[in-house]
């Protein structure tokens, strides 16, 4: 059993989650959030994660973490994957475990790992400037044996390391690359448009094997998704985790929690898109410890413990073949207009039986809301319950489009 | 809609659980998501119930920490109707934390800083400001700001508070609060109306009981003024059954109505068809009818011809507002100048500018085609000559315009009602500044951008244009090292205003200059015991600080002194003065509560004792010749009791400085 967690990066939900559990765990993070942490009894140790030099590193901060006996690092954030990644090297006396953390750092990098390794994915280059992005739009174009006046290949770009959906853009024509492309973007990645439903997992890892998995439906990327799965997904499951126990056995992870995000067809090919070993964004883990009724978070910073049993590990989780009744969904609320006074709650709400809660804050006096950069800030969160995942669907797409912001 | 319910109760309960089980780290996400649920299930009366039941273990859970609400005994009943109207989440917590005050006036819950008096006093208080949303009769402000959900949430909780608090002590709430209002012989009497029409309404009125009656009184001053009237709603066929009564049976009729009129200052259709009616076929019950002091009677008798064919003008079914004011009209003499008479015939016979009749009407509240402008304007007019000191400024900062409509009309009324008749014509005024001339067209902005149109019919023509022209003469004020009022308010106001003016505030040297002399200077022109026993013959301008109720300084406001005297009863000296904001019922801090009843002030006067009232003036005028010898006559206990309390209020925002003035 680990002696102690070092959490690497600061969120309140985790830390709640750990002091329930009564396990020692130390909060690294950057100075900000020093004074809160001392004011709460939160141990802590403040670190500059953005800064790295001859005095800020993984052998200084494990100097840092040594009073805390610290021997487990748990990535909160996706800027912190490395920083843990080095310290597990560290700690398991293993340098591997830090290029693996490269790997989830490097999407070009991932994805020929994930090539390599058999996994389907989409055609792929690392681009530098638009030209670049063209001439690969081209090719797929070509590819694709793509006649006069039919319409271009739609190509994705995303930044090498960023979480999600920032940075992300969809390009469906040469004239997009000239209109909706940044200087900035460069370098990054470039790759075709993989059709299907797309969905993510979340793995939990014990001894290279899969013990758990949760797998979660995106109604509509970066707005809504609901867990667990809904009925067609839930057919394909067993493929599904065969899938994610190959990624696991290619990319050598051997513990801790892995989000990959898939693209499955009609006719059951699952293609790959990325994966990230990080907290999942969009209230992944909530919405799973409320549908199987377990605490997610505690689950997923004690997955990483190398010294846990089998026994240990699966005790934290609900059993493998349990699925819930109900199904949990959220859908986060952006403003729709441009100027907005106040919080309205739409009337309709009040008569839908799947309504949960809600956390949206009202806006200041008339807000203007900047240009979205990825997905933006949304407002709060709309929380949904109900026992029919496709009423559940259904509802999500259509308050995705409701104006709580007038 | 039942499943609904119950799942939202069963949700809430859930988020409860989770709020109480989640530690100090995430407790304001949980509490923000049980504030959700708290504004859902507050849209069902259930709900509401319900979450009375719960309000006590989620105070105890801590849902109010770090928030406005912690505190019961820091709940100020004047900021709830802002809080209720400014949405989820801030309606949730508020309708959350007054079910709990509930709970505390029902014993349910104590609190070492919150008794259970406290608690009830402090429903009542909030009952007494929201009756509107107690009624579900909103104002048009409430009704334009909230959406139906919170509007439902709103009515849905003040439904449930009149259920469960106790009536009675609201009941004498509104008796008084009615009784203060029409003391105060308002002109714009709409507010007083609203709640005297959900009295009669929604309440359960019982004969036997001293504050019913009250209530029924002024019930009856509204709708039923007298026996025949209170059978006939509609008044056609009132005005036929006046017609068909016995000589006898009419006067009783008329005396009751007389009585109505003159105890509480409201009019009525009724009194307006017997208006008419005597006006027509009895002209000498008209002073039965107006309930008319002898002077009134015998201005009447003597004008009687001139005034009947300005009252068939005026007044009907539709229009009898300004009936109140026809008689104090009658009551000062008015009609015996011929100035006045000429100055109503002229303006009985203008155009009225679109733009004026466009403001004048949207002025009148339930405002009927049939009536022309000019009808709702003579009847304003009459108002004001009649009650000058019955105006207000309604919600706009021109507290100078309204107390120079309200001096003109007691001093000079011919001149106001000139005034009244160009503006009305032209939408245009001229008046003059230092041998300039100052057009209110040619002239930039005033202090208000878009008037509130809570005012009478006269304020609306007027107010537009005197703020603007008061706007520029202080401008042109402005740099001269002294307060610019110096020389604006002789400008603005007439003659009447003395040239000697003082402030407490010296601009050069940034401070409070010679209190004490500034102190002597107002006793030994104005307290009858230091100036000789002389009585004010014109208002007096004066700037005063505005204090809160804890005495801290929150801006300079502009009212008219109107005399100092001793209460006969008492042996007090007070001041009497028109304060322009619609209430004069104010609390000002160190026990400074202007009064408006029973401390020997006229309709519409507030008084305070002489040395808190001056222990508020920053400035007045006066006479340079008379008052100065008289400075030294003041005692000095007299000055420092009136320094004492202005230096532990507006005095702590400024340096005082007590070097010698030459006033």
């Amino acid at each position: 059993m680990a002696t102690c967690y070092a959490l690497m990066g600061w969120s309140l939900p985790v830390i709640e989650s750990m002091q329930k559990t009564g396990k020692p765990f130390v909060v690294v993070s950057f100075p900000d959030f020093e004074a809160y942490a001392k004011e709460n009894d939160i141990p802590f140790v403040s670190y500059q994660f953005d800064e790295w030099s001859d005095t800020s590193n993984s052998i200084d901060l494990h100097e840092k973490l040594k009073p805390f006996n610290a021997d487990v690092a748990v990535p909160l954030f996706e800027e912190t994957v490395e920083w843990a990644g080095a310290l597990n090297s560290i700690y398991r006396d293993d340098p591997r475990v830090l290029n693996r953390a490269f790997l989830f750092r490097n999407k070009a990098m991932m994805k020929r790992k994930a090539l390599i390794g058999g996994l389907r994915v989409g055609l792929f280059e690392e681009v530098h400037n638009r030209d670049e992005v063209k001439q690969f739009m081209q090719r797929l174009n070509q590819a694709n044996l793509q006649l006069d006046g039919e319409e271009d290949s739609w190509v994705h770009i995303k930044p090498f390391s960023a979480a999600g959906t920032v940075g992300h853009r969809l390009l469906r024509s040469m004239k997009d690359i000239d209109e909706k492309v940044e200087d900035t973007d460069f370098p990054c990645l470039a790759e075709s448009h993989l059709s299907g439903k797309e969905f993510s997992c979340e793995g939990f890892v014990h001894k290279g094997k899969l013990r758990w998995l949760n797998i979660t439906e995106y109604v509509r990327l970066g707005y809504s998704n609901f867990i667990p799965e809904g009925n067609v997904l839930h057919t394909k499951r067993k493929l599904i985790w065969d899938k994610v126990q190959q990624m696991i056995d290619i990319f050598g992870i051997e513990f801790g929690m892995v989000h990959p995000e898939w693209f499955l067809t009609d006719d059951d090919v699952l293609s790959f898109g990325e994966t990230a070993c990080r907290i999942p964004g969009g209230h992944i883990l909530e919405l799973a410890g409320k549908a199987y009724g377990f605490d997610a978070l505690a689950a997923f910073v004690m997955s990483h413990d190398p010294w846990k049993t089998e026994e240990e590990f699966d005790a934290m989780f609900p059993d493998k073949d349990y699925r819930p009744g109900e199904f949990y969904g959220n859908v986060m609320i952006y403003p729709r207009k441009e100027r907005i006074e106040k919080l309205e709650i739409p009337d309709e709400l009040q008569e839908e039986p799947y309504f949960l809660d809600h956390n949206l804050i009202p806006p200041m006096t008339t807000q203007k809301i900047d240009s979205r950069e990825g997905f933006g800030n949304h407002f709060g969160t709309v929380n949904f319950k109900g026992d029919d995942p496709d009423r559940m669907t259904e509802l999500l797409l259509h308050y995705e489009n409701v104006d709580f912001y007038v | 809609m039942t499943i609904t319910l119950d799942r939202a109760q069963e949700n809430f309960e859930i988020g409860f659980d989770e709020f109480v089980s989640a530690t100090s780290l995430t407790r304001a996400d949980k509490a923000s998501k049980l504030a959700s649920q708290i504004d859902m299930i507050s849209q069902s009366p259930e709900g509401i119930k319900h979450l009375f039941e719960r309000c006590i273990a989620l105070e105890e859970a801590g849902i109010f920490e770090n928030t406005p609400w912690t505190n019961p005994e820091k709940q100020a009943p004047p900021l709830v109707k802002g809080t209720l109207l400014a949405g989820h989440p801030t309606s949730s917590f508020e309708i959350l934390s007054e079910l709990r005050i509930l709970a505390y006036a029902k014993g349910q819950a104590q609190s070492e800083n919150f008794s259970q008096k406290d608690a009830s006093n402090f429903l009542e208080e909030v009952l007494v400001y929201n009756l509107e949303f107690a009624f579900d009769e909103l104002t048009e402000q409430s009704r334009s700001k909230l959406s139906d959900r919170e509007r439902k949430k709103v009515i849905n909780h003040f439904s449930f508070l009149i259920d469960s608090a106790d009536l009675n002590g609201i009941k004498e709430k509104l008796a008084e609060e009615i009784k203060m209002v029409c003391a105060q012989r308002p002109i714009v009497t709409t507010s007083v109306r609203q709640l005297i029409e959900l009295v009669h309404h929604k309440l359960e009125l019982n004969e036997s009981d001293d504050v019913d009656q009250t209530l029924a009184y002024y019930v009856n001053a509204i709708y039923f003024p007298g026996k025949i009237a209170a059978q006939h709603a509609d008044m056609v066929a009132y005005g036929n059954v006046l017609e068909s009564l016995s000589d006898e049976e009419f006067r009783t009729e008329v005396k009751e109505i007389a009585d109505y009129l003159h105890q509480t200052g409201l009019t009525n259709p009724h009194l307006a068809v017997a208006l008419v009616h005597c006006l027509k076929h009895k002209p000498t019950l008209i002073p039965d009818l107006l309930q008319l002091s002898d002077q009134g009677t015998s201005e009447w008798e003597k004008y009687q011809k001139y005034i009947t064919k300005l009252c068939l003008t005026v007044f009907g079914p539709l229009n009898f507002r300004g009936i109140y004011g026809l008689k104090r009209m009658l009551e000062r003499n008015l009609f015996s100048r011929r100035a006045v008479r000429a100055g109503l015939t002229n303006l009985r016979l203008i155009h009225v500018n679109d733009k004026v009749a466009t403001r004048v009407i949207k002025s009148v509240s339930h405002s009927d085609e049939s009536v022309d402008a000019i009808q709702y304007l003579l009847g304003a007019m009459l108002s004001i000559l009649g009650q000058p000191i019955g105006i207000g400024q309604g919600n706009n900062a021109t507290c100078q315009s309204a107390r120079g409509i309200s001096m003109w009309a007691q001093h000079s009324p011919a001149k106001l009602i000139n005034m009244v008749t160009t503006v009305a014509t032209a939408n245009n005024f001229i008046m003059r500044f230092e041998s300039q001339t100052l057009e209110s067209n040619k002239i930039g902005k005033g202090l208000i951008d878009q008037l509130d149109h809570k005012l009478d019919a006269v304020s609306v023509v007027l107010v537009p244009h005197l703020d603007k022209i008061y706007n520029e003469m202080m401008r042109r004020a402005a740099g001269r090292g002294e307060d610019g009022h110096k020389w604006v308010n002789p400008a603005l106001y007439g003659h009447w205003i003395p040239m000697g003016f003082a402030s407490a505030y010296a601009t050069l040297i940034n401070a409070v200059q010679d209190f004490d002399g500034f102190v002597r200077l107002f006793y030994a022109g104005f307290h009858p015991e230091f100036n000789g026993g002389r009585e004010m013959v014109y208002p007096n301008p004066i700037g005063i600080f505005i204090t809160s109720s804890r005495g801290d300084m929150l801006g300079f406001h502009a009212i008219s002194l109107l005399r100092v005297a001793k209460v006969k009863e008492t042996g007090e000296i007070r001041a009497y003065f028109l304060n322009p904001n619609n209430e004069g019922r104010q609390d000002w801090g160190q026990g400074i509560k202007p009064s408006v009843f029973g401390n020997g002030e006229r309709h519409g006067e507030s008084s305070l004792p002489m040395h808190q009232f001056t222990a508020r003036v920053y400035a007045f005028h006066f006479n340079p010749l008379e008052a100065k010898p008289r400075m030294e006559l003041i005692p000095n206990n007299t000055i420092s009791e009136v320094r004492q309390l202005a230096e532990k209020s507006w005095g702590k925002s400024y340096t005082w400085s007590d070097i010698k003035k030459q006033w």
